[in-house]
């Protein structure tokens, strides 16, 4: 669990509220972040509800190759995307543990999502 | 102070709890289109740890029919209100 | 105040757009400067200018035009969103080697940055989702 002091100060908040593959969201949403951090913004990233699902491993392409969105999390780093935290009330929900997740995601309680939230000054929800 | 917007039922969607979780000690939420079945006495109660920092939007009550049943805990505005809302927040955020 | 809307819900199909077009126009009419509102997701279908919807319907076309006509709102379209949903301007259809357009000015296509530059240099930033 996170402690309000463990938080760097980001610019820019993207919240992806669903999961790979069933709608464009996942993707669109990490598109908008890593744009963001192409132009040198402080990208953060929060994975809340379905969207913990995006951080699976072994997530494959989809039965016409849909690409799927795990390729581009992986590229993540490359971008200086490095504040990347999970709802762990959903990963509780899923009856996930934050360890099993690729790129180590920290978990965070409601608390601390609006901690998060207070924190940045731009938010954007996908 | 930020001003959070649901467009969904807590009847059927989720979305509520996230806007809650994301919710500061000051923050606000308004309720448009759907959402707004938020406000009726059987359903505020998913509300109900944001007192007085609950509004609806007059024009999508109207519309549905649901102007009449609205809880008296929930602030109603207008489309200007609205704007208002959006003035006095720092910033908002969607939830739909 | 500056403010910019970010629109991701089809026309017709979800109440977002009506929503968006709604606060826009309070928007101006207090006096607020709105620089842009950027479409996305399915919001790029706002830009299909061959929409007919029936006459007793709101033109939601029409009435993103008459904010840019009116007030100088600039609407821009995620290109990438756009192309993917068959929503092209003359210049992509040509690229692309496509029979006819769907975008038409004064819709412009342009890339997510320029989301990214709207939240940075207006003071607030409105979602409408579906």
């Amino acid at each position: 669990m996170s402690h309000d002091n463990d938080m760097p100060d980001g610019e820019l908040l993207v919240i992806l509220r669903h999961g790979p593959h069933g709608s464009s969201w996942l993707r669109e949403g990490l598109d908008v972040a890593l744009v963001a951090a192409a132009f040198g913004r402080r990208v953060s990233l929060l994975f809340m509800g379905d969207g913990v699902l995006a951080l699976l491993a072994g997530q494959g392409t989809g039965a016409l190759g849909q690409k799927g969105t795990a390729p581009t999390l992986e590229m993540l780093e490359m971008y200086d995307i490095e504040t990347l935290w999970v709802e762990a009330e959903a990963l509780a929900r899923f009856g996930l543990d934050e360890h099993e997740l690729m790129l180590a995601p920290q978990a965070l309680t409601a608390e601390a999502i609006a901690h998060a939230v207070e924190t940045h000054p731009r938010v954007l929800t996908f | 102070m930020k001003l959070h917007i649901v467009n969904r039922s807590p009847a059927s969607s989720r979305v509520y709890g996230q806007a809650l979780s994301a919710m500061g000690p000051d923050d606000r939420l308004l309720l448009i289109e759907d959402g707004v079945q938020g406000a009726l006495p059987q359903l505020v109660r998913y509300y109900e740890d944001i007192p007085g920092r609950l509004y609806a939007l007059r024009e999508d009550l109207e519309a549905r029919g649901l102007l009449g049943h609205c809880d008296a805990s929930v602030q109603v505005v207008d489309v200007d209100g609205f704007v208002q809302l959006t003035e006095e927040a720092e910033q908002t955020l969607s939830w739909y | 105040m500056r403010y910019a809307i970010l629109l991701m819900g089809a026309p017709y199909s979800d109440q977002a757009s009506h929503s968006a077009l709604r606060f826009a126009r309070a928007l101006v009419a207090r006096g607020h400067r709105l620089e842009a509102v950027f479409f996305y997701h399915d919001g790029v279908y706002n830009a299909a200018r061959l929409a007919a919807p029936p006459q007793d319907e709101p033109h939601l076309v029409d009435g993103w035009v008459a904010l840019h006509d009116d007030h100088g709102v600039a609407l821009q379209v995620c290109i990438a969103a756009a192309l993917r949903r068959g929503l092209m301007d003359a210049r992509e259809a040509a690229r692309h080697g496509k029979e006819g357009h769907s975008v038409a000015e004064p819709f412009e296509l342009t890339g997510v940055g320029q989301l990214v530059d709207l939240g940075q240099r207006c003071d607030r930033l409105v979602t409408f989702g579906p």
